[in-house]
C-alpha cells in the first residue's frame, strides 16, 4: 500500500490525474507486452493504483515493459503508463543494474557521466544486457564486411 | 426588422421559419454552396432537410446567399452593417449564429479500409438496395476524437449515428458486424434499436482498439476483452467521429465580439444569448447536439430575435400550454457508512432511455458523498453523459470517485456489505456497506408522459416539443436528461407555438350516421389522434328493447396533423376533408369569369 503511494509520488502526475482514465482499454490493444505474455492490461493496473491496491513486482507489464509508448500516443488521455511502470520498478527495486547505474550517475554528476556507468554496469551489460550478444552480433556484421575473396 | 442567420444548416433554417411566420425578414448567408450543413452530409437526413426547408424556400421575405462569408461587421444605432466576401452589404438588426459543427478528420488511422462514419455513409449509399462488394465483416468503433485530452467533450451524438448505421447496412444486407463502444450514448428509443439489432446478431463489444493494420485484403484489429488480447479480421473499419467546434466561430467572435469558452464553443450568456448585444446563438456553435435539439434551439433563437420570451413565456404558461414536471432526485444513503457502491445499469431497453438522467443524477450524488470522505464506487453497464455533461463525469473520475465498467457478460451482483464484479476475465468483490441501483428508481418513471419515449422519432425531431396542440412538454418530461436544456426546451416550445398558432390546416371530419366503426382509421393515423368512441343506444329488434355501444370514430384535432392517411385508409368514404365549401368557392370565382374562358 504504502508502495503504491511511494510509486505514484515518483512519477510526475499526481493520483488524480491516473484516474481520467476512461477505461476504453485502447493501451492493452496496442500494448507490445501482449506479444510476451497475453492477458496484460495497463488499464487494469491503473485501477488497481488507483484503487490503492499492490501491484507486485513480478507482474509481466512490470517485468517487460519496453517503454515503447504506444499506450500513451493511442491513449485518449495521453496517460504516461511507461512512467508509472518505471516507478514501479524503482520502488520493487527491480531495475536492471544499467538503470541504476545510468540514474545514480544522473543523481551524482548531474549528467551520464560514461566511466561511472560503465564501471557500475559493464559486469551486467555483458552478462545480462544486450552487450551479451556483443560476440554473436561481431560475427554478423563480419559477414557483411567485405572480405579477401579466394581466387582459384 | 432583418434578421441575419450566419449557417443554412437545420439550426438556422429552423431559426428563420419562426422570423419569417412573425413576419420579419430572414437573411440566411452560408459559407458552401450548398445549404443543409453536417445533416445534409448524411444520406438518409439530406431529404428530411430538403423537405424542412422547402416549406419556406419561395418565401418573399426570405434571402438566401450561398457560398460567401463574413469579411466585417458594424454595430451602430441598433443596426449591424455586415459587409460579405463577395461584395454584399446587409443591413441586420439581430444576428443568429448557428455556424454548425465540423467532424473531426482522423487522418492518423483513415485508409483504403480504415473509413469515418461519413465516407461509409457516402459509400453505402452509392447503391442503393445492397451494399458495395467486400462488405461483408465490417467494425465499428466509438468516441474517434473526442472524450480526449485534446477534446474532453462527448460528441453526444455519434453512438446514434452508428446505431443508424447498422440499421442502414442491414436495410441493405446481412453482413457480419461488430460495435466496438466505450459507453453507448444513445437518445430514447433508439435503446429498443440497440436491442432489435443484439437480437438479430450484431456483436456489442465493450472495448476499444486503436490497433488497425490494413492490408489488401483487409484489416486485423487488436482488442482486448474478458482479460485477453484477441484478433479478429474485418474486411473494413468505421470510425464514429467526434464533432468539434466550427473553426470559423473565431473569426465571427471577434468580429460581432461575443465570446468563446474554453473548448470553442459559444459561451451563453443567457439560455441561446450570447454576451453580444442582439447577437444570439444555436444548433451545434453552442455544443455537440444531435437533428432534434438543433431544430429545438433553432427555434428558440428565432424566437429571442423577434418576439419578447418573457411575454411569450408567461402567456403559454398561463394557457397551461408547457407541461413539465419535477424529477425525482436521489435518496442520499443515510448512517454511518464508509463506503457506498452505484449500480448504472439495467437489462429493460424501456428502462434504459433513462439511463441519461440517472447517469447524472447518480455522479452529482457519488461526487458529494465522495466529498464527505466515502470511498465511491460507480458500477457502469453504461453511462450516458453527453457533450458538456462528460466534463462532469471527468470531474468525478478526478476527485476519486471510482468507476467499474462492466463488459459484456460481466455481472454485477450485490449481498451483505460486499459488491461483486464477476465475468471471463475477472472477479472482483469490494466493500461496500450501501448500495444504490437503477432498478429502485424505475418505478418514478412508470406511467408518466414521456415526449422522447411515446413519439416516434421522426415526430419527435420535426416536432421538438409538441404533444399535442394544447401541450407542449419541456424539461423532464421532454426527455429526462440536464438541467441545463430546460430554458431552451421553453423557448423552442414558445417557437413551436408561434409556428402552429397560426398555421391554417383542413382536419379531417367523420359522417357520423355512415361511420360504422370500423376502426381502420385509428389503425392507420400515425399521430393516434383517432379515437372510437362508444356511444349507448336502445335498441330492439324482435324482441325486448337492450342497449348497446355503438362506435363512431372522432377525431382529435389537437393532435392531427392533417396527413390523410385515415381518408385514404376509410373503406367507406366516411371520413374526409372538408373540400365541399372549397368547391362553392372555385364555383363561385369560375361564375365571375368571362363567358369563354369557362367554357
Amino acid at each position: 500500500m504504502q508502495k503504491t503511494e511511494y510509486a505514484l509520488e515518483l512519477t510526475d502526475y499526481r493520483r488524480q490525474d491516473f484516474s481520467v482514465c476512461l477505461g476504453c482499454k485502447i493501451c492493452a490493444s496496442v500494448c507490445t507486452v501482449n506479444d510476451v505474455s497475453s492477458g496484460t492490461n495497463p488499464q487494469e493496473m491503473l485501477q488497481r493504483l488507483f484503487m490503492g491496491k499492490d501491484v507486485a513486482a513480478d507482474e509481466p507489464l512490470v517485468r517487460f515493459c519496453t517503454g515503447c509508448y504506444r499506450c500513451t500516443g493511442a491513449c485518449p488521455w495521453e496517460i504516461r503508463i511507461p512512467d508509472v511502470v518505471r516507478a514501479l520498478r524503482h520502488v520493487h527495486a527491480t531495475e536492471s543494474p544499467f538503470e541504476k547505474a545510468f540514474k545514480g550517475s544522473v543523481a551524482l554528476f548531474g549528467r551520464v557521466y560514461e566511466p561511472y556507468v560503465l564501471m557500475k554496469a559493464v559486469p551486467f551489460l555483458l552478462t545480462g544486457g544486450y552487450m551479451k550478444h556483443m560476440t554473436r552480433w561481431m560475427e554478423y556484421m563480419g559477414f557483411h564486411l567485405p572480405h579477401k575473396v579466394k581466387r582459384t | 426588422m432583418n434578421v441575419l442567420i450566419l449557417g443554412g444548416g437545420i439550426s438556422g433554417v429552423s431559426a428563420a421559419k419562426v422570423v419569417l411566420k412573425e413576419g420579419h425578414n430572414a437573411i440566411i448567408v452560408e459559407n458552401t454552396p450548398e445549404l443543409g450543413g453536417t445533416m445534409a452530409r448524411i444520406a438518409n437526413c439530406r431529404i428530411g432537410f430538403k423537405t424542412f426547408f422547402d416549406e419556406i424556400k419561395d418565401h418573399p421575405s426570405l434571402q438566401v446567399i450561398r457560398g460567401a462569408s463574413v469579411t466585417a461587421a458594424q454595430r451602430k444605432a441598433d443596426a449591424f452593417t455586415v459587409t460579405l466576401s463577395d461584395g454584399k452589404v446587409v443591413e441586420a438588426h439581430r444576428v443568429i449564429m448557428a455556424a454548425g459543427l465540423s467532424p473531426y478528420d482522423p487522418v492518423e488511422y483513415k485508409g483504403k479500409r480504415v473509413l469515418t462514419s461519413l465516407e461509409y455513409d457516402a459509400r453505402i449509399d452509392q447503391k442503393m438496395g445492397e451494399l458495395p462488394e467486400d462488405f461483408n465483416k465490417i467494425g465499428f468503433f466509438l468516441c474517434v476524437g473526442s472524450r480526449s485530452k485534446e477534446y474532453p467533450l462527448c460528441s453526444s451524438v455519434c453512438c446514434s449515428y452508428t446505431i443508424r448505421e447498422v440499421k442502414w447496412t442491414l436495410q441493405r444486407a446481412k453482413p457480419e458486424i461488430a460495435v466496438f463502444y466505450n459507453d453507448l450514448r444513445l437518445f430514447g428509443q433508439e435503446f429498443y434499436l440497440e436491442k432489435i439489432y443484439r437480437d438479430a446478431g450484431v456483436r456489442f463489444v465493450r472495448a476499444n482498439s486503436r490497433y488497425f493494420e490494413e492490408d489488401e485484403e483487409g484489416v486485423t484489429v487488436r482488442y482486448f476483452v474478458d482479460g485477453v488480447l484477441r484478433e479478429e479480421r474485418f474486411n473494413y473499419i468505421v470510425l464514429a467521429i467526434g464533432l468539434r467546434p466550427n473553426p470559423g466561430l473565431k473569426d465571427l467572435s471577434a468580429l460581432f465580439g461575443f465570446s468563446l469558452n474554453e473548448y470553442g464553443f459559444i459561451a451563453e450568456e443567457e439560455p441561446l444569448v450570447t454576451d453580444a448585444p442582439d447577437v444570439f446563438a444555436c444548433g451545434g456553435a453552442l455544443e455537440p447536439m444531435n437533428i432534434k435539439d438543433s431544430i429545438l434551439t433553432g427555434f428558440g433563437a428565432g424566437v429571442l430575435a423577434v418576439k419578447d420570451a418573457e411575454l411569450l413565456t408567461a402567456a403559454a404558461r398561463e394557457e397551461g400550454l408547457l407541461r413539465d414536471e419535477d424529477p425525482p432526485e436521489i435518496v442520499m444513503p443515510d448512517g454511518d457508512f464508509k463506503s457506498c457502491a452505484f449500480y448504472l445499469g439495467t437489462d429493460d431497453p424501456g428502462d434504459a432511455m433513462f439511463t441519461e438522467y440517472m447517469s447524472a443524477r447518480f455522479i452529482e450524488a457519488a461526487r458529494k458523498l465522495n466529498e464527505a470522505g466515502k470511498t465511491v464506487y460507480i458500477v457502469t453497464k453504461n453511462t450516458v453523459m453527453p457533450s458538456y455533461d462528460e466534463v462532469t463525469f471527468e470531474k468525478a473520475r478526478r476527485e476519486g470517485v471510482i468507476f467499474i465498467n462492466l463488459e459484456e457478460g460481466e455481472t454485477f451482483s450485490a449481498s451483505d456489505g460486499a459488491i461483486r464484479v464477476a465475468g471471463p476475465g475477472r472477479d472482483l468483490t469490494l466493500a461496500a456497506e450501501r448500495v444504490i441501483s437503477f432498478d429502485d428508481y424505475t418505478d418514478h418513471f412508470k406511467g408518466k408522459e414521456f415526449l422522447s419515449v411515446f413519439r416516434s422519432e421522426p415526430q419527435l425531431r420535426w416536432n421538438p416539443t409538441r404533444w399535442s396542440r394544447k401541450r407542449y412538454h419541456i424539461g423532464f418530461l421532454r426527455h429526462p436528461r440536464d438541467r441545463r436544456w430546460k430554458p431552451r426546451e421553453v423557448l423552442g416550445a414558445l417557437g413551436e407555438i408561434l409556428l402552429d398558432r397560426e398555421e391554417e390546416r383542413l382536419y379531417p371530419t367523420v359522417e357520423e350516421e355512415r361511420c360504422s366503426g370500423c376502426g381502420s382509421c385509428k389503425d392507420a393515423c400515425p399521430q393516434k389522434a383517432i379515437d372510437i368512441a362508444i356511444t349507448e343506444k336502445q335498441v330492439s329488434i324482435f324482441g325486448p328493447i337492450s342497449s348497446t355501444g355503438i362506435p363512431k370514430a372522432h377525431v382529435d384535432e389537437d393532435a392531427c396533423v392533417a396527413c390523410g392517411l385515415c381518408v385514404s385508409t376509410c373503406p367507406s368514404d366516411v371520413i374526409k376533408f372538408p373540400v365541399e365549401e372549397e368547391k362553392h368557392k372555385v364555383e363561385e370565382c369560375m361564375a365571375h369569369l368571362p363567358a369563354e374562358k369557362t367554357a
